[in-house]
Formats: structure tokens, C-alpha cells, sequence
């Protein structure tokens, strides 16, 4: 029965299968890589809650940087597809005000690195920041155009 | 045979009380809203949920473990917080059994808080809080009380789920849900979801202490925050953004 089945199936939903597996597979890595502590006690750095939406004319980086000095952000780009951002909060934050004891330490800055998927002119960057999020616009390179007939 | 999800309760549990979710999805909107509710309201732990298909996880609190999908109550609201994201595969059972639990100790009222994730959220000075509801007569009550309906689109998600199966079994349920960030924690919305909680249930909340703790609230929310993320994007939750086809 199972195997009438399965012999049914179309190669549409055999192709299908084999991309979801591969999606799963793919995000599984990904998040084995990403599974690391969201603080680091030695630079006194909390990594914030960041995205990357990449629209047809601009990339939009946002991040989430609450307690944050707005005059201390810093948006710079470390290799032409990464960009670090680094803010200094307005008061220290330590494991205890979150009602952690087995651990020690205190964090004053935000510090974040992330990837920018498409070639991007960092020349023209713009920045704005409200309610806490930091907004980075980053125009898309435009390498050629093609003309329609 | 073990049943894959059980309602494991610790105290009498209150009849014909009105049930709130507070679940982690966009903005953490309800978690945040619930877990403010349970404060405010002093209310105790009266019930966990236990699940294989839950993370292999306690919460502590002043040293003594705590699952973390537990459910609280006081007087005649009963109100479920999960501190966990819940994995995606688990949510379907998850929400079958919260909402068979609930329809056995004969809810009046489910209530589910939580988000809409909107573009430009840091643009909007207020926050709209949109209703949605299992059957006509309560539509016409969200209505009457000065709050939008969620007219079209796609619910994606356990508030999704809780709704549908709500409907299925003629168990009243509204769902409130204010517009937010979508993986950013969003306080603020869930101040907003709670003002029109407090319209639809005539009982009072105060906000300020949440919107005070802004700021910290969105600090320690940032892990739970990252993971519910991604248990979202298994259940495709962006395909609230898509246009349904009604031809």
C-alpha cells in the first residue's frame, strides 16, 4: 500500500521533498554555527537582535538597541560584505539584574557583525534612529543595465 | 498508551473561567502582555503542560525548577505562559490539548494576545490593536467595544491553531492582536493588546510599570526572542504577509 504510494508520487513532489530536506538540512548548519552565548563577559559586549532585509534597490540592516546612547553608534564596514555595529549603553547591565547569580559580569556596549548577502555602496550608507532601533540603508551596487526592446 | 501531551495540574483548577494565552510568536507580544497580567494580578501556578515534544528544559526561579510551559490562575481568569519558544512541531499538539483542556473545565472566553508584524514599526507613535474571533456574535462584541476587526489575510502560528480549533468545538475565542515588531520584542504592543484585554474583560490592568521597563524588557527578552524567530520561520510564519486568493 505504502509502496503504490510512494510509486504515485510525482517527480514535482519527489523534487519538492528533496528541497525542503535540503532547506532543513541547511538552516540545522546554520544554527550549529549560530549557537553560541548571546554575551561575552570579556569585552563586556551584548550582541543585539539584528536583521538584514535585502530589497531590489538597497539592503536595510536593522538592529535592536535598547538602553543605547544614540550619539555612541557606530556603523562601519569591517570587509566589503560585513558590517559591524557598536553602540555604548547608557547604564551598565549586569547577569544579577536579570536574576542570574551563577555567573558574573557586566556589559556596557552592544557589538554586532553581519553579513551583507549582495554588493552593496557603503560610501552611501544612511543611518536613523528610532525607538531604540537602529536603521542602516545600503544603496545596491547596480552593475549593469539591460535594455528592453 | 502515554498521551503525547498532558495537562499536569497542581491545584484546583477554576470552571467557566476565561483562559488567555501568552505564547511566544512576533514581538513576543503575548508572552509579554501574559507574563505582566500574571504579576499584576498575583496569580499562582496552577497547572504545566508536559510534553516529549517540548525542549528538555526547566526554568528556574529562586532555585526551584519550573516547567516551562506552565499555567497560571486567580479568581476566574486562568492564563497560560510558555518562558520557551515552542518547537514548531509541537505546536500543533500543544494547542489541540490547551484547547481541549480548556473546553473541559468549561472556559467562557479564550483569549489570545499577540502581534501583527508591520514594516516601519519604529515609525508608528500608537499602536493599533486588531480582533479576530471564532464566531459572528463575538466579532459584533469586538466591534461594539471600538476594536477593528482583522477582516482578511493569514493567522500563522499556535494563536492560528487555537482560533481554528476553537471554532471546530463552538468554544467562544478572540484573538487580540497588536500591531509590532516582527523579531524584535515589542512591549509597547503588548501595553497596547493589554488596554483592549482590559476593555473586553472589564478588568483592570495598569501598563506604566511595562512601559517603564521598556527598555530593560527588551534586553532580557533578546534569546527567547532569537529562538522563537526561528521556530517561526518553520512554521512559515511569514505567510501572514501573503494575499489570500479568493477569486
Amino acid at each position: 500500500m505504502a509502496e503504490n504510494r510512494r510509486r504515485r508520487r510525482s517527480l514535482f513532489d519527489l523534487i519538492s521533498d528533496y528541497v525542503e530536506d535540503f532547506e532543513a538540512l541547511s538552516e540545522e548548519m546554520e544554527r550549529a554555527f549560530a549557537e553560541r552565548p548571546s554575551w561575552d563577559t570579556r569585552s563586556c559586549c551584548i550582541e543585539p537582535l539584528c536583521s538584514v532585509f535585502v530589497a531590489a534597490d538597497e539592503v536595510v540592516v536593522t538592529a535592536d538597541l535598547p538602553n543605547t546612547n544614540p550619539d555612541t553608534i557606530k556603523v562601519e564596514p569591517v570587509t566589503k560584505d560585513l558590517l559591524e555595529i557598536r553602540a555604548e549603553m547608557k547604564r551598565k547591565v549586569s547577569f544579577e539584574e536579570f536574576g542570574i547569580t551563577h555567573r558574573k559580569g557586566e556589559f556596557s556596549f552592544f557589538r554586532c557583525q553581519t553579513r551583507i548577502p549582495v554588493a552593496v555602496d557603503v560610501k552611501r550608507m544612511k543611518t536613523q534612529f528610532k525607538r531604540g532601533i537602529l536603521e542602516v540603508h545600503l544603496p545596491r551596487k547596480k552593475g549593469y543595465r539591460i535594455k528592453v526592446e | 498508551m502515554s498521551e503525547l501531551v498532558r495537562v499536569v495540574e497542581k491545584k484546583p483548577v477554576p470552571s467557566n473561567a476565561t483562559i488567555l494565552h501568552g505564547l511566544p510568536d512576533v514581538g513576543l507580544v503575548g508572552l509579554i502582555a501574559t507574563s505582566h497580567i500574571i504579576t499584576q494580578l498575583k496569580m499562582s501556578e496552577i497547572a504545566y503542560v508536559d510534553s516529549e515534544l517540548l525542549p528538555s528544559v526547566v526554568v528556574l526561579h529562586e532555585g526551584l525548577p519550573y516547567a516551562p510551559l506552565r499555567i497560571f490562575g486567580n479568581g476566574g481568569l486562568i492564563a497560560t505562559l510558555s518562558e520557551a519558544a515552542i518547537p514548531a512541531k509541537a505546536v500543533q499538539p500543544v494547542m489541540r490539548k490547551l484547547v481541549e483542556w480548556g473546553q473541559a473545565k468549561n472556559t467562557k472566553l479564550m483569549v489570545s494576545m499577540g502581534g501583527v508584524p508591520v514594516q516601519d514599526r519604529q515609525d508608528l507613535e500608537t499602536v493599533k490593536v486588531y480582533g479576530a474571533a471564532s464566531n459572528p456574535s463575538l466579532l459584533r462584541t469586538l466591534s461594539d467595544k471600538g476594536i477593528e476587526i482583522l477582516s482578511g489575510g493569514f493567522m500563522v502560528g499556535p494563536y492560528a491553531l487555537i482560533m481554528r480549533y476553537c471554532a471546530e468545538r463552538n468554544i467562544p475565542a478572540i484573538a487580540l492582536l497588536a500591531q509590532s515588531f516582527y523579531n524584535y520584542p515589542d512591549p509597547e504592543a503588548a501595553a497596547a493588546a493589554i488596554k483592549e484585554f482590559s476593555k473586553m474583560t472589564g478588568l483592570t490592568i495598569d501598563v506604566s510599570k511595562l512601559v517603564e521597563r521598556g527598555e530593560e524588557i527588551r534586553l532580557r527578552a533578546r534569546d527567547v526572542m532569537k529562538r522563537t524567530e526561528q521556530e517561526l520561520n518553520r512554521m512559515k510564519k511569514t505567510q501572514e504577509y501573503d494575499l489570500p486568493l479568493y477569486v
